[in-house]
């Protein structure tokens, strides 16, 4: 179980210490142009990003749009760059900053509206790998004197329980530069939910998802700059499942060629 | 939200690897070839002059002996070390190996390349010697 500290606090108005932040707002019904915004709040030890854009939000200035939910790093919606890194707001403290503090819409995807991108691609992404459970034989009624359907041993769960932690926050196409020069690529958290279903011993979907891992806009597109790893807030280290996934695909087309 | 009103991103600028550290060390690691072809393409030139007779071979020698082909070698040889180090670390997580259903530790695995290293780099140290004698 994770122990990471997430945020839930509300902020003081007598906190031992103010910070400067910067917003880049964009207000599509007011102008195309894009401008940043400055603002001053209290802080304290506890104060998370996100505390920190709902205490703009309340206090200072209603027009700022982002998005949010759980504020415990598991909704994955609050996701923006901070300081040109891919950070999720509710797991970033501001006591880990010293001067400038620069927020951004997520890198790589088009801005709505402030820090409010469309994920439309990411989602397209996430579709077309078919990330569920594949099975050829048609569902059985239950029988409960044989429940013995889709039983998996500890070591068949430990093949894939790394990479079921994403929570599609995005983060990591916002660090891929090649999805930033690319928004084809199906891209880190796409493949690497790929790569688990894959790995999943009660799944049959494998050949159907290797049409699309197996070319270019797939696994072949990354390069492993391993910027995706390090960003990820769960620890999904999707570049190992993106090359795993080569590994994977080179073992696919080779067994296709002596097949015939 | 109506989408036409979406703000789309330009695409990214040749440029952006120099915005973080972690992409200018990405980028290094992916320059480590530079240095290693001009290493080849040595390397091939003595396979002509091998064939060519000793004249050739001799200036080919002699070629390799001057400070700047030596400097640009040894920059080779501290690339492919470098690039080795980067590849040794991200080879566990690429192919996790399993002996008898437990995965193997991170650090064998970089530790065991590091022994193929040192193992193929005595090997030709000792067929070097022995041609020398």
């Amino acid at each position: 179980m994770s122990t990471e500290q997430i945020s839930t606090n509300v902020i003081s108005t007598q906190s031992a210490s103010t910070k400067h932040i910067s917003v880049k707002r964009y207000l599509p019904d007011n102008s195309t142009e894009t401008y940043w915004q400055e603002y001053d709040l209290p802080v304290d030890d506890s104060t998370s990003l996100l505390d920190a854009l709902n205490h703009i939000k309340e206090q200072l200035d209603s027009t700022l749009s982002y998005r949010w939910s759980c504020r415990m790093a598991i909704c994955g919606s609050c996701g923006v760059m901070v300081n040109g890194i891919p950070k999720l707001g509710c797991k970033t403290f501001l006591r880990d900053y010293e001067g400038d503090i620069r927020i951004e819409p997520l890198a790589h995807f088009p801005v709505q509206r402030d820090l409010v991108v469309d994920m439309e691609i990411f989602l397209e992404h996430l579709a077309a790998v078919k990330p569920y459970l594949i099975d050829d034989n048609p569902v059985k009624p239950y029988d409960p004197n044989a429940p013995e359907t889709y039983q998996q041993t500890p070591e068949q769960l430990e093949r894939y329980k790394q990479f079921a932690n994403c929570i599609n926050c995005g983060l990591c196409y916002s660090a891929c530069p090649q999805f930033g020069l690319n928004p084809e690529f199906l891209g880190p958290a796409a493949l690497t939910l790929a790569h688990r279903y894959n790995l999943d011993s009660r799944d049959n979907g494998k050949k159907q998802r290797m049409a699309e891992l197996n070319r270019h806009d797939g696994v072949w597109s990354c390069t492993f700059v391993g910027f995706c790893s390090k960003v990820c807030p769960k620890h999904v280290d999707p570049a190992a499942a993106v090359n795993q996934g080569k590994v994977e695909a080179a073992k696919h087309t080779l067994i296709a060629l002596f097949k015939g | 939200m109506n989408k036409s009103t979406s703000q789309r991103l330009p695409p990214l600028k040749r440029n952006w690897w120099l915005k973080h550290r972690f992409f200018k060390l990405y980028m290094l690691r992916e320059a480590t070839v530079l240095p290693l072809v001009f290493f080849i393409l040595c390397f091939l030139a003595g396979m002509v002059a091998l064939l060519q007779g000793a004249e050739s071979w001799q200036g080919w020698i002699a070629f390799m002996g001057s400070p700047i082909v030596l400097l640009l070698n040894l920059l080779a040889l501290a690339a492919s070390l470098f690039h080795a180090a980067t590849f040794f670390v991200l080879f566990p997580r690429v192919m996790p190996l399993r002996i008898a259903g437990h995965s193997l530790p991170d650090k064998a695995i970089v530790a065991g390349q590091w022994a193929g290293v040192v193992a193929v780099a005595l090997l030709f140290f000792w067929l070097l010697g022995r041609g020398g004698v």
